[in-house]
């Protein structure tokens, strides 16, 4: 569906997005998480032909995003990350002149409802909340009935439960044909909702794939932790599979590789009768390549790696 | 593609009148300027003007009042602040090119010119009861061709200002010459003679002219000089314009 290939963005002498390769397939919702500035807009932008690459090729079913956009954006529903609208216009007046542009538009009273703005639409937009403006930004990335839906930090400023229904909205988009590559700063959602993902870092794209692949790439611990009574680390160090071992005030920190590791803790605690509580398993996740590959260490009181972790 | 335009320029119409600053520089400040002057000044045939009142000279004048808020304050600010705001990029991910958002900004701020200009004239013929000497194909004719002309400006300004900022700077620092030293309010014959050279510059000067002159029942061809320097200006600010507008 997308094909890019060594995609380069240039602002003037920095280097936004360099030599990056990537493909999103037809039906899937493709994630792309990366610290601010890595160049994840950028990238998107080139894909939606609002930016003209430096260099690199990109196309979108088959056609070139900069040169067929015409084309394009009558199947392509966008959300940028920041956009403003007119002052003093309503939500309904925005969504109908949206709408217009279109030849087969959603009607946008369901899409309203669906994210519960129907009330609003004699609302002026700035009296919106940001939650709500930024549902409005997702009513008018669908109205077009799109195949290709690019969603720029979509769910920024949403409550919890706005978040689990806009995932919810994007499987069900998904089983009806929509393919969606949806910039996030959110782990979870990305693990909750994307079929592949993809992280950026300062320009590059290190890591493709589905969250499992990507998590197994990087081959993180698995974090076993819990409340003691503890002086010392107990010989834990020594137990099979444990790199390191952790401790913050009564809380100790156990990273080894693996379920067997686990095992061993637990039995470790037991037959020396250590106490314990509030144990906690937390196998390596997407949020932990994301850390581990920016450089911070959530387990340390520093943000760096190699301080303050007894090994 | 068509009826989205139309409809693009029916909601920017709403927008623009939903804008009271807007509404007071374009509808009622001429107005209340010639409630002011008509006032004190009446509008009894003066041997000075010709045969003519204050008023029915005035009128013709303030042409030049209201071209200028549209042209040169609310043109060049709507369009900075769409591409500042990104809206003018947020139409560009769709299949209505953003040069149709600068088109429909374009016919509103022409249409809400000439309301603006029918307006003072209905309030002059009815309170002071306004001569009107003139042809009204030419009157009709170099008035929408002055408000291109001045547009032209407001498009430059839009194109160079940087920001939003940077563009109310020069908006209000062109606005207000082109208000005080045009003929547009004070009459330019009342000007010691640096100031008249100073005004010759000016482009709203050759709008209030030319104006006055077809107002008057003169033909277009009398005030070719005025014509052909906003024929000119408009070149020179559309070239510049198109070399330095940004869509974001
Ligand atoms: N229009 C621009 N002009 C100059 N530099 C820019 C422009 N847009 C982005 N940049 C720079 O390019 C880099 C990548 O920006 P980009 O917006 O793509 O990052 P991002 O990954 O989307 O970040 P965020 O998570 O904060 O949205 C940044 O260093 C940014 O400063
Ligand atoms: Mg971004």
């Amino acid at each position: 569906m997308i094909a890019v290939d060594a995609l380069t963005v240039q602002y003037g002498e920095l280097r936004a997005v360099d030599q990056v390769s990537f493909s999103v397939f037809e039906q899937e919702i493709f994630g792309i998480v990366g610290p601010n500035g890595a160049g994840k807009t950028s990238t998107v932008e080139c894909i939606e032909g609002l930016r003209r690459a430096h260099s690199g090729k990109v196309s979108v079913s088959g056609l070139d995003p900069w040169k067929d956009r015409k084309k394009l954006y009558e199947v392509m529903g966008v959300q940028l990350q920041d956009t403003a609208y007119q002052d003093q216009v309503r939500v309904g007046e925005i969504c109908a002149l949206f709408s217009s542009l279109y030849r087969s538009p959603v009607p946008y009273g369901e899409l309203l409802e669906i994210m519960q703005l129907s009330g609003k639409e004699k609302a002026f937009v700035s009296s919106l909340s940001g939650g709500q403006r930024q549902k409005l930004a997702i009513v008018l990335a669908l109205i077009p009935n799109p195949r290709i839906a690019f969603l720029d930090e979509l769910t920024t400023g949403l409550d919890p439960r706005a978040r689990h229904q806009m995932w919810d909205l994007l499987l069900q988009l998904r089983e009806r044909g929509l393919t969606i590559v949806l910039v996030s700063h959110y782990m979870d959602e990305v693990e909750a909702v994307c079929d592949r993902v993809a992280i950026m870092d300062r320009g590059r794209m290190p890591a493709v794939g589905s969250v499992s692949e990507v998590i197994g790439r990087f081959a993180l611990h698995t974090e076993i932790s819990f409340r003691s009574s503890l002086e010392r680390t107990g010989g834990l160090e020594a137990l099979p599979g444990v790199v390191s071992v952790g401790r913050k005030r009564n809380r100790i920190t156990v990273q080894g590789r693996g379920d067997e590791t686990v095992l061993a803790v637990l039995e470790h605690l037991r037959d020396r009768g250590i106490d314990y509580a509030a144990l906690a398993v937390k196998p390596p996740d997407l949020e932990a390549v994301f850390l581990n590959l920016v450089g911070y260490s959530p387990s340390g009181e520093s943000p760096r790696a190699d301080e303050k972790e007894v090994r | 593609m068509r009826a989205a335009l139309l409809n693009l320029t029916l909601l920017e119409m709403k927008l623009f009148m939903r804008n009271y600053i807007n509404m007071f520089f374009l509808l009622i400040f001429p107005m209340l300027m010639l409630l002011l002057f008509g006032g004190i000044f009446g509008n009894e045939p003066e041997a000075m003007f010709g045969g003519y009142g204050t008023v029915d000279i005035s009128v013709p004048a303030y042409a030049g009042l209201i071209i200028s808020v549209t042209g040169l304050m609310s043109l060049p600010l709507t369009l900075c602040q769409y591409r500042e705001k990104k809206i003018l990029k947020r139409f560009q991910a769709t299949p209505l090119s953003p040069i149709y958002v600068v088109v429909s900004q374009i016919s509103v701020h022409l249409i809400m010119t000439v309301a603006g200009m029918l307006l003072l004239f209905i309030v002059a013929k009815v309170v002071f009861d306004l001569q009107f000497v003139g042809r009204v194909l030419p009157v009709t004719a170099v008035f929408l061709f002055s408000t291109l002309s001045i547009f032209s400006l407001g498009f430059l300004v839009a194109a160079v200002a940087p920001n939003m900022r940077a563009a109310t700077a020069i908006a209000y620092l062109i606005y207000f010459p082109m208000l005080f030293l045009t003929g547009a309010t004070i009459p330019i014959e009342l000007m010691p003679e640096l100031m008249q050279k100073i005004a010759a510059v000016l482009p709203v000067t050759h709008v209030v002219k030319a104006m006055k002159a077809v107002w008057l029942g003169e033909t277009a061809a009398s005030v070719y000089p005025s014509l052909l320097i906003l024929a000119g200006f408009m070149l020179v600010c559309l070239t510049l314009s198109l070399k330095f507008f940004r869509w974001e």
